[in-house]
């Protein structure tokens, strides 16, 4: 694990951006939430959550996309970096040091 | 493409972001993009307004995703939920992103640079204010003065609406009052009494009755005694309480336990001023103190309490049990006279709804009786419902403000109002002089502010620059303000009747009020000049040009209103002054100058009468004494009238008890009979009555006739014996009423007062004269006198007030309003410095100059003339002349007089700048042409 760890919101919102590739922006990870996890994300919190990843350096920010619907405006879509993904590894691995000692989830492969 | 097309068909009210890279990207466009984008427009473009509201606070950098993804969101939601709910999903969120997450990353645009410059300001700002010492002087004046008004007037309403707040009870502590229905005259402006005294046996009845009544104390304040140390004799006042009263009232108890204060009907509790008089410095509990109210009664003091402040309603020096008056016994019982005050304690807790209803039920108990006898006599017929008699109670805090109930110490909360009015109208004109000032010498920064901007200042900075001049001035001004309060404060005590004193516990508040006034004031009033210099160009500026001229736009209106008001307020003076000269000058009737008034102070008995005779006998010894005569009630010090039935009419009138010297002593008239006289026997039930009871009766043979006014059944009533020619014994706001004289002592009073009228020029030694005679006749007594002139003129005594609150303010506003008029003649000769240069090129002289300049000043005073004179006529005769039945009529030499004066003021105010004008050396204005 890191010296610095991330709340559970954003390690949600850092997996989405990662999960979403290429068109990772604020609705569409409020939708991807809903769909996926069936949580209800407020749009507000996810856009602070993103820019707090982007000071910490695991996504990075480029404008595009502008659409009718948005009123012409563009849409901020985020990706993940590699420190992002560094980030992903890390949990993921470390969780799953964890549950594998909880005899209860013990899966049947390992 | 079908997507292609709805892109380009829509038009989008909104779309300034709309160019080729949008066009591009429409192949990203979302899958739900329909045909209601047109519909879905012009919801948009009202969404759009609350969009607004989120670009108050959203970084600029993000603003454009946030605003997208929300639009897009709204979008949808306009297809699934409904463009209601859409709506209000939308507002919502955007509320939601009002979040410290959000808002703190704002660049806040307070550059450091700033905090640097603010040492070159103030030094600055310093420099620019000793150079201008005048200027600055009088601005800072100005405004202190609009500082010092506000702050006086501030304590003023502190101390009104502090009145009886230091009571710890003062939530659950009332006073009874009574409500009467006047059924005597039927008034229908005024149909009912209302007063703040009760029966006796009201408090006992309470206090066992009703159970919600915790505590309960009878109040009869200021009865005259005297008391004697040593050789000297001094009056004090007494003042009759229960012992619940030191329950009650938080009024400290410096010595002696509190509920043992009243155990004794003897007990007497002192304050420690009286303390002082008499024990000077022992312990004067458990001593004696006599004292003679027309017999000698002595008490032990069993306490010391403190003196009540001065913010109090209810006030006293000596305090000694209820039981102690006169006729105690009897009026305990006796539920037809009330004569006493009643203040009651409810307990904690306690429903006021039950409270009224067990007061009803009292009532009835104890007066029902009584009012229905009383409704079933009553010459005029009384409605169904109205009571005739009914118990209200009044909160403590209340009474110091509710007018219609006489109390000591009664206050009218239209004061306060407008005074504060007033003292915020007078800090708006001061800021607003301020402005105009500051525009006038802002002339010779213009350089300074073409530099600065070159050398790389922005806007900002100059307005934080000039903003801090004036908030330093302002700041100078709030401390002349505050010394000006200090030198102020005992005239303003003096001029209305309060003792203000700015203690150290008030001195934060006060000081937090006037910094907070001052603040306001100095940004207020700095912003428009800072913001004015501020916007000069450097390039126009620096090339020397003169011609921007001052928005001169505002302050005209403004200084035609000051004058306004300054005018209306002279008018209003001069006005009053002479309605006040009239009344002082006015012939009463009767001869009110050179006459002493001296009370017998023996009480209500036959003794009064006694002294008057030897006193006379006495007096009439004495060369400058002219006549010797003696009354009930004194003229302007009382009155006594009284009410009866004739041929079932219900009639009413003064009544005084005299002598046969009376008519000659104060020189009445009599227009038919003749005077009294003590050797005709039958003079004795004879009464001598004015004009007006002769109209009121209708008597066409008045020497005939006889008035039964103690409806005797038995005879006729007393015989007329002569008519006196109408005078005012009452004040100029009355009508002369009816009113009768009688010599009858014996049975109907007695002589409290005596009357001496002395010869002319002889004031002091009269005096000496009056009292070595009283020393000798009435030792134990202090000699006390009034000059009658002076009782008469103490009966306008609020009208004078009001005299010398209008003066003050006239030379107030006439101040102001000059130091406005200054201000604009400077802007306005500034604007002209080109003009005039020209013009005297051309050969214009002086004179003609000075005129030009001052013309348009008589313009606007006569605007403000046509103005103030409609308003203060109105104002003056409608309100202020109308507490006078005899008043001056308002003649067109009045207005004159103010116009002339108003005129000559104005143009000595501008004359200084027309004068500096006019002596300019066209070379120097005109050299950078």
């Amino acid at each position: 694990m890191n010296k610095e760890y991330l709340g559970e919101f954003e390690e949600l919102v850092l997996t989405i951006v990662g999960v979403l590739q290429e068109d990772a922006y604020g609705n569409a990870i409020v939708a991807e939430i809903k769909d996926r996890v069936k949580r209800d994300a407020n749009l507000s919190a996810v856009h602070v959550t993103l820019y707090r990843l982007e000071d910490k350096g695991y996504v990075k920010s480029h404008m595009g996309g502008a659409t009718n619907a948005r009123g012409g405006r563009r849409k901020r879509i985020f990706t993940v970096t590699n420190a992002g993904l560094a980030m992903l590894r890390a949990m993921k691995e470390s969780r799953m040091e964890l549950w594998k000692l909880i005899p209860q989830l013990k899966m049947s492969a390992v | 493409m079908e997507a292609d097309t709805a892109v380009e068909d829509v038009c989008c009210l909104n779309c300034d972001a709309l160019d080729t890279n949008d066009i591009h990207d429409a192949s990203a466009m979302s899958k739900k993009e329909t045909n209601q984008s047109a519909s879905n427009n012009h919801s948009r473009h009202r969404a759009d307004r609350w969009l607004n509201l989120l670009s108050w606070f959203c970084p600029p950098a993000l603003y454009e995703g946030i605003e997208g993804d929300l639009l897009e969101q709204y979008e949808e939601d306009l297809n699934t939920i409904g463009k209601k709910k859409a709506k209000q999903r939308l507002i919502k969120n955007i509320f939601k992103f009002f979040r410290p997450g959000i808002i703190f990353r704002n660049k806040f645009s307070f550059q450091h640079n700033n905090t640097i410059m603010i040492g070159n300001y103030f030094k600055v700002a310093m420099r620019n204010i000793q150079k201008r010492k005048l200027y600055s002087f009088i601005n800072a004046f100005g405004l202190s003065i609009g500082i010092a008004f506000c702050t006086l007037i501030y304590l003023y309403i502190q101390d009104e609406r502090s009145f009886d707040q230091f009571h710890v009870n003062k939530d659950r502590i009332y006073r009874m009052e009574t409500k009467s229905y006047n059924y005597w005259e039927a008034n229908p402006k005024k149909p009912y009494y209302y007063n703040a005294t009760v029966q006796t046996g009201l408090q006992p009845a309470m206090k066992e009755e009703i159970p919600e009544v915790e505590f309960a104390s009878r109040y009869s304040p200021g009865r005259n005694v005297t008391m004697r140390k040593a050789d000297e004799v001094f009056t004090e006042k007494i003042t009759y309480v229960d012992a619940d009263f030191f329950n009650m009232f938080s009024f400290q108890v410096i010595a002696g336990s509190p509920d043992k204060l009243f155990t004794h009907k003897s007990d007497m509790v002192i304050t420690p001023d009286i303390a002082k008089k008499y024990f000077d410095n022992e312990d004067p509990i458990g001593k004696t103190l006599v004292f003679h109210d027309g017999e000698e009664k002595s008490f032990t003091v069993t306490g010391i309490i403190e003196a009540p402040p001065s913010n109090s309603s209810i006030s006293f020096s000596i305090l000694i049990p209820q039981e102690n008056r006169g006729n105690y016994e009897n009026n305990v019982t006796q539920w037809g006279t009330r004569d006493v005050s009643t203040f009651i304690q409810l307990r904690a807790g306690a429903d006021l709804q039950k409270f009224g209803a067990n007061l009803e039920k009292m009532t009835e108990k104890y007066l029902g009786e009584m009012l229905r006898k009383q409704r079933a006599t009553s010459a005029i017929p009384i409605p169904e419902g109205i009571k005739l008699t009914e118990f209200q109670y009044t909160a403590l805090t209340d009474i110091h403000m509710r007018k219609e109930i006489g109390w000591e110490k009664v206050s009218d909360p239209q004061y306060s109002l407008i005074l504060g009015a007033i003292a915020i109208l007078i800090l708006f004109i001061a800021c607003i002089n301020y402005v105009s000032l500051a525009l006038t010498t802002s002339a010779s920064r213009k350089t300074e502010v073409g530099i600065r901007k070159t050398v790389g200042a922005q806007k900002q900075q100059l307005v934080y620059q000039f903003g801090i001049e004036s908030v330093l001035l302002a700041l100078v001004s709030m401390i002349i303000g505050l010394v000006l309060v200090v030198l102020f404060l005992p005239s303003f005590n003096q001029f209305t009747g309060k003792t203000i004193q700015v203690a150290y516990t008030g001195l934060l508040p006060l000081l937090s009020v006037s910094t907070g006034i001052t603040l306001l004031a100095g940004i207020l009033a700095g912003s428009y000049p800072a913001l004015f210099l501020s916007s000069f160009l450097p390039a126009t500026v620096l090339k020397g040009k003169f011609t921007s001229k001052f928005q001169t736009g505002f302050t005209r209106p403004l200084v035609v209103l000051q004058f306004a008001l300054s005018a209306f307020l002279m008018i209003s003076s001069v006005i009053m002054y002479r309605q006040m000269d009239f009344i002082t000058n006015k012939d009463l009737g009767f001869n009110k100058e050179q006459v002493l008034v001296i009370p017998t102070q023996t009480g209500w008995n036959k003794k009064a009468d006694e002294l008057v005779e030897r006193f006379r006998t006495k007096a009439q010894q004495e060369p400058i004494v002219e006549m010797v005569s003696g009354t009930s009630v004194s003229i302007a010090r009382g009155f006594s009238s009284r009410g009866y039935k004739i041929n079932d009419e219900n009639k009413s009138s003064f009544f005084y008890l005299v002598d046969p010297n009376y008519i000659p002593a104060l020189d009445l008239k009599l227009t038919l009979g003749r005077n009294f006289d003590a050797t005709i026997s039958s003079d004795s039930s004879g009464i001598i009555v004015n004009e007006a009871l002769v109209r009121d009766m209708n008597w066409t043979d008045p020497l005939n006739e006889y008035l039964n006014w103690q409806e005797d059944s038995l005879s006729r009533g007393s015989k007329v014996i002569g008519v006196l020619k109408d005078f005012h014994f009452e004040s100029l706001a009355q009508e002369i009423k009816p009113m009768f004289l009688s010599i009858n002592t014996k049975s109907f009073g007695h002589l409290s007062n005596i009357l001496v009228r002395v010869s002319e020029g002889n004031a002091a030694t009269s005096v000496e004269k009056m009292r070595s005679i009283w020393n000798e006749l009435s030792p134990d007594k202090p000699f006390q006198y009034t000059f009658l002139d002076e009782d008469v003129a103490h009966q306008y005594e609020s009208q004078q007030r009001w005299m010398r609150i209008t003066g003050f303010s006239t030379g107030f506003a006439i101040f102001i309003s000059c130091l406005g008029l200054f201000g604009l003649a400077g802007i306005n000769a500034v604007n002209r410095t080109k003009e005039i240069g020209i013009r005297k090129v051309m050969g214009a002289e002086m004179k003609s100059i000075f005129i030009l300049m001052n013309k348009q000043y008589i313009g606007l005073s006569l605007i403000a003339f046509a103005l103030a004179v409609p308003a203060s006529w109105f104002v003056m005769t409608k309100w202020w002349l109308s507490d006078f039945k005899f008043a001056i009529e308002v003649g067109w030499e009045l207005f004159a007089i103010s116009m002339i004066s108003g005129l000559f003021i104005a143009l000595a105010t501008v004359s200084y700048h027309s004068i500096k004008a006019a002596w300019i050396n066209p070379a120097d204005t005109l050299k950078y042409e």
